[in-house]
């Protein structure tokens, strides 16, 4: 078969007239049945296939060059959003309405390719209309402008104000500007966004690409919305939980947004449509996850004041733990709340009080929270480890242990573990294997999980040091000093308190504070009987003295205090320990004359004071009784107490106007005289003296029971430099390490020995000579 | 095939002396075990007069220091001893001498140091406190019958010159 020139160029004009497209227009006058003949023709040539590839490249390339440029060369940066609005609109339309002006060529293709033998389509769709979508889309996106979601998301903005406005204001009567479309009322033009924006969307979802275009803009869009009324509800509040709420809000509010969008302004997706089912289902998903994980994320941010106020704050760590199986942000809260913790309570300008309850209420929220205690576990490690190094901790503790009274947890608990221990712990075992549940990925898998659970608080507290004895040993100071503390005594309490600890720490460890407990009770009887005695009764009538008398094995250390007391005094007590020999045979009485109180009255002119005193006041104005003249270095030498403690308690005397510096460390009794001025304040000053009295503890606090441990260290180091003269720092501490490691409280660091030296530099017991130290020539 | 050999295997290939090593380790073991013990209970008792302290390192090497008891003529002197112990202590006595040059009935021009219990009276029931305590109630009571020292064995009865000879003496050779 051969076509002449003219026959081709007759052939090829006829084509070109059903297929404008082929000429790189649109535009034609073709009737159906003119296309008839010419499919005929088409087929009788035998070029159907051909030319139907022809057509494909040729509506490519329209697309590519004519289609794509026109739309995307409306996204122009404009700053005005209504503007953008009005474009992004008009961009729509106009892909719409030339995608629609292609229905031609979509039908005379169809009826083309169905006279190709192949039947084959371009990329497996179900027809010549989707395959034409799919291009435009694959199109479009291949001449994507960097900044196209800056008009989208104008376009969505006002749109969702518009939204926004209609679901959640109705009492915005008072204000002249409509929060939806920011113009004033009486020019609103909402209802005409409204119909834009729905017919703008539906057009996208008709040409396939409201997800591809618009589902970043639409999802970010969603996603801040999430978040700020996430900040906006639930911020400041934790004693409510808010997931339902949130979830009832993303299901009623934001899904309807996302059905009307999808839908095109019904807010029922089409029952038929399962494409479009699936689409918002899927979008729902994600939303909900991006809800829980923001939630979270908040709640995390806040957990510190959480925990400060549980239980209070119950509700908010229930849903804390919800979400925290939805989502995986474990490791992000352990990481942040020890931030917290570190950043809000450990360091130097918080008491150790207030770290304790934080620390017992992250216990306690933290147990709710992850019931195995793997996140305790990491999350508080560097608060213990912050408590050990802080000198009071054992004191806090100990104490708040102690005390009794409204809102101290620690006695509650302690007494809560007395309870409980003795009720069931075998129900435990059995009952419960099928709650079983394997430890959390983070956990450390050397340590035993029942280690983990078991631990209550006090030994949680108890274990920040490791040992027990520790807080025995400042529990026996504590109680030392208010047994002596109290004159009138109340050891029913303590015995209360003492049995609870016996539950816990047991009683070998506890057996020296049992004792020290009956040496009171056993001194007030001892006390009765001396009193009844014949012997002893004539001396009573001068001074009553009732003595405590302490085992001197089981009590903690005294502060060691020298004071010699006035002649009489010591005649009485000398009287008084004969008494308690006879009483008591082979034993005797050592006194320790600096504890303990006096009750004096003392008449001077005419005034008369009642007050009780330390023995050092006493002692100390019962010299002036004697002489009313008395030069610093006497009264040193009568008392044998320093003369710095001396001057320090001449003060309360002088304070209360009964003693007076003549001239420089001279004092002198004041009779009457200027009393009046002082008086007025005595009160005052009995107060503040006492209260200076009182912050002294009468034991040797745990910082001179470390400096007794290190003085069996100075023997060994007073060996050292007898035998070999002198010795550098570094020397004496490696002989230290060497010789004295088995002596008690063995670890003592570098720094630690200098500073001790350093004290024995001071009382100059030790020489340092380049370097060297030495003991002082005798 | 030799160089082949693991230098550390071989070497630890003849039992025999391995075994007599461990055996020497184990015994040294308990004699420092011994004299830790005692340093301890020495440095816990700090008797006035008497003092000693491993010399370095090595706990079997000590030096010791006597004060001249008091209300004798050796009063207010100050005596530098070493001690070393042998690895069979206590069952074998510590050799003692003096390092300060001492002027004494018993003691001989290098410091050797006639003391029965340090001879053929020892036991393991002594130790370095008591051996010590011993020295310095030598100085005091010293025996003239045997003497290692005639001058100051011949000088004892007179206390007074035996004084004036000591000091000097004592004040020439304190620091040697």
């Amino acid at each position: 078969m051969s076509f002449t020139n003219e026959e081709l160029q007759e052939h090829w004009n006829k084509i070109t007239y059903a297929f404008p497209i082929l000429k790189d227009t649109l535009c034609t006058d073709c009737t159906a049945s003119e296309y008839e003949s010419i499919l005929t023709l088409v087929t009788g040539l035998g070029i159907q296939v051909k030319l139907r590839d022809l057509i494909h490249i040729h509506i490519a390339k329209y697309i590519r060059q004519q289609l794509a440029p026109a739309f995307w060369n409306k996204f122009v940066t404009v700053d005005d959003d209504m503007k953008g609005f009005q474009l992004f609109k008009s961009a729509v339309n106009d892909l719409y309405e030339s995608v629609n002006s292609f229905t031609n060529i979509i039908q005379r293709l169809t009826l083309l390719n169905n006279t190709c033998e192949d039947y084959r389509l371009k990329c497996g769709e179900r027809d010549i209309a989707s395959s034409l979508k799919l291009l435009i889309g694959a199109t479009l996106h291949s001449q994507l402008p960097l900044d196209f979601q800056l008009i989208i998301n104008q376009f969505y903005k006002i749109s969702f104000n518009v939204f926004d406005n209609e679901y959640e204001n109705s009492d915005m009567g008072e204000e002249m500007i409509c929060s939806g479309c920011s113009s004033e009322y009486s020019e609103c033009n909402c209802a005409y966004i409204v119909k834009v924006f729905h017919d703008t969307n539906r057009k996208l979802m008709d040409l396939d690409l409201l997800e591809r275009l618009t589902g970043q803009v639409l999802t970010d869009f969603i996603q801040t919305r999430i978040e700020t009324h996430i900040q906006k509800t639930c911020t400041g509040t934790f004693d409510v939980s808010h997931i339902n709420n949130l979830e009832n809000w993303l299901d009623t509010t934001v899904m309807s947004w996302l059905t009307r969008i999808y839908c095109g302004g019904s807010s029922k997706p089409p029952p038929d449509n399962k494409h479009i089912q699936d689409a918002i289902f899927k979008f729902k998903l994600k939303l909900i996850s991006y809800l829980y994980d923001s939630y979270t994320k908040l709640r995390i941010d806040q957990l510190f004041n959480i925990i400060i106020e549980y239980p209070d704050s119950m509700p908010a760590v229930e849903d804390i733990k919800f979400c925290l199986g939805k989502t995986d942000l474990r490791l992000t809260l352990c990481k942040k709340l020890q931030i917290a913790l570190e950043t809000r309570l450990l360091h130097p300008g918080v008491n150790t009080p207030d770290i304790l309850t934080a620390y017992i209420s992250t216990i306690r929220a933290l147990r709710h929270l992850d019931p195995s205690g793997v996140i305790l576990e990491t999350v508080t490690k560097p608060v213990r480890n912050y408590l050990r190094n802080r000198e009071d901790t054992v004191r806090s503790v100990v104490s708040s242990l102690t005390e009794e009274g409204a809102g101290n947890e620690l006695a509650e608990e302690l007494a809560k573990y007395a309870t409980e221990s003795t009720e069931g712990i075998e129900i435990e075992n059995d009952s419960t294997w099928d709650e079983w549940n394997p430890d959390p990925v983070d956990a450390d898998p050397k340590v035993n999980i029942s280690d983990r659970k078991a631990s209550d608080i006090v030994s949680m507290l108890v274990n920040v040091y490791g040992s027990k004895e520790l807080f025995v040993n400042e529990y026996r100071t504590l109680l030392a000093d208010r047994l002596l503390a109290q004159t009138v005594i109340n050891t029913e309490k303590e015995i209360r308190c003492l049995e609870l600890l016996k539950l816990r720490f047991g009683e070998s460890q506890l057996h020296f504070c049992e004792v020290m407990l009956k040496d009171i009770s056993d001194s007030k009887r001892i006390n009765a009987l001396i009193q009844q005695d014949k012997e002893f009764e004539s001396l009573n009538k001068k001074i009553v003295s009732n003595a405590m008398i302490l085992s001197a094995q089981f009590w903690p250390p005294f502060k060691d205090e020298s004071l010699e007391l006035p002649e009489e005094i010591k005649i009485h007590l000398e009287a008084y320990t004969k008494a308690f020999e006879a009483l008591k045979g082979n034993r005797t009485l050592s006194w320790k004359p600096h504890l303990g109180n006096v009750n004096i009255e003392i008449e001077i002119g005419d005034k008369k004071l009642d007050l009780t005193v330390s023995p050092f006041n006493a002692t100390l104005i019962m010299h002036f009784q004697d002489k009313p003249e008395w030069s610093l270095e006497d009264l040193h030498q009568a008392m044998k107490v320093p003369v710095t403690v001396l001057r320090r308690k001449i003060i309360y005397w002088q304070s209360l106007g009964l003693l007076s510096e003549k001239y420089t460390d001279y004092y002198i009794l004041t009779e009457g005289g200027d009393g009046n001025k002082s008086h007025v304040s005595t009160n005052q000053v009995q107060e503040m003296v006492c209260e200076d009295d009182e912050a002294e503890s009468a034991m040797a606090s745990a910082h001179d029971q470390r400096e007794g441990e290190l003085q069996v260290f100075w023997s060994y180091i007073v060996g050292m430099l007898t035998n070999l003269d002198s010795l550098p720092l570094d020397r004496i501490h490696q002989m230290l390490k060497m010789f004295a490691s088995q002596a008690p409280g063995a670890e003592c660091s570098l720094q630690e020995l200098r500073q001790f030296l350093d004290t024995k530099l001071r009382s100059h017991q030790l020489v340092l000579q380049g370097g060297m130290y030495k003991l002082p020539k005798t | 095939m030799a160089q082949n050999i693991n230098p550390h295997y071989a070497s630890s290939s003849n039992p025999a002396k391995q075994n007599e090593d461990t055996i020497k380790l184990k015994d040294n073991h308990a004699v420092s075990k011994r004299l830790q013990k005692e340093l301890m209970e020495l440095m816990r008792c700090a008797d006035k007069g008497i003092s000693a302290f491993p010399e370095s390192e090595n706990l079997f090497k000590w030096v010791g220091t006597i004060n001249g008891p008091p209300d004798t003529v050796y009063a207010g002197h100050k005596y530098k001893l070493s001690l070393e112990f042998p690895n069979s202590y206590p069952y074998a006595p510590p050799a003692v001498k003096f390092l300060t040059p001492c002027f004494h009935p018993n003691v001989d021009t290098c410091g050797l140091i006639c003391l029965d219990i340090l001879k053929d009276k020892w036991t393991a029931l002594y130790d370095v406190r008591t051996v010590l305590l011993s020295i310095q109630s030598l100085l005091a009571e010293p025996n003239t019958q045997s003497p290692l020292n005639q001058q100051a064995s011949y000088l004892w009865p007179n206390q007074a010159a035996y004084k004036k000879h000591l000091d000097e003496f004592y004040s020439k050779h304190k620091d040697s």
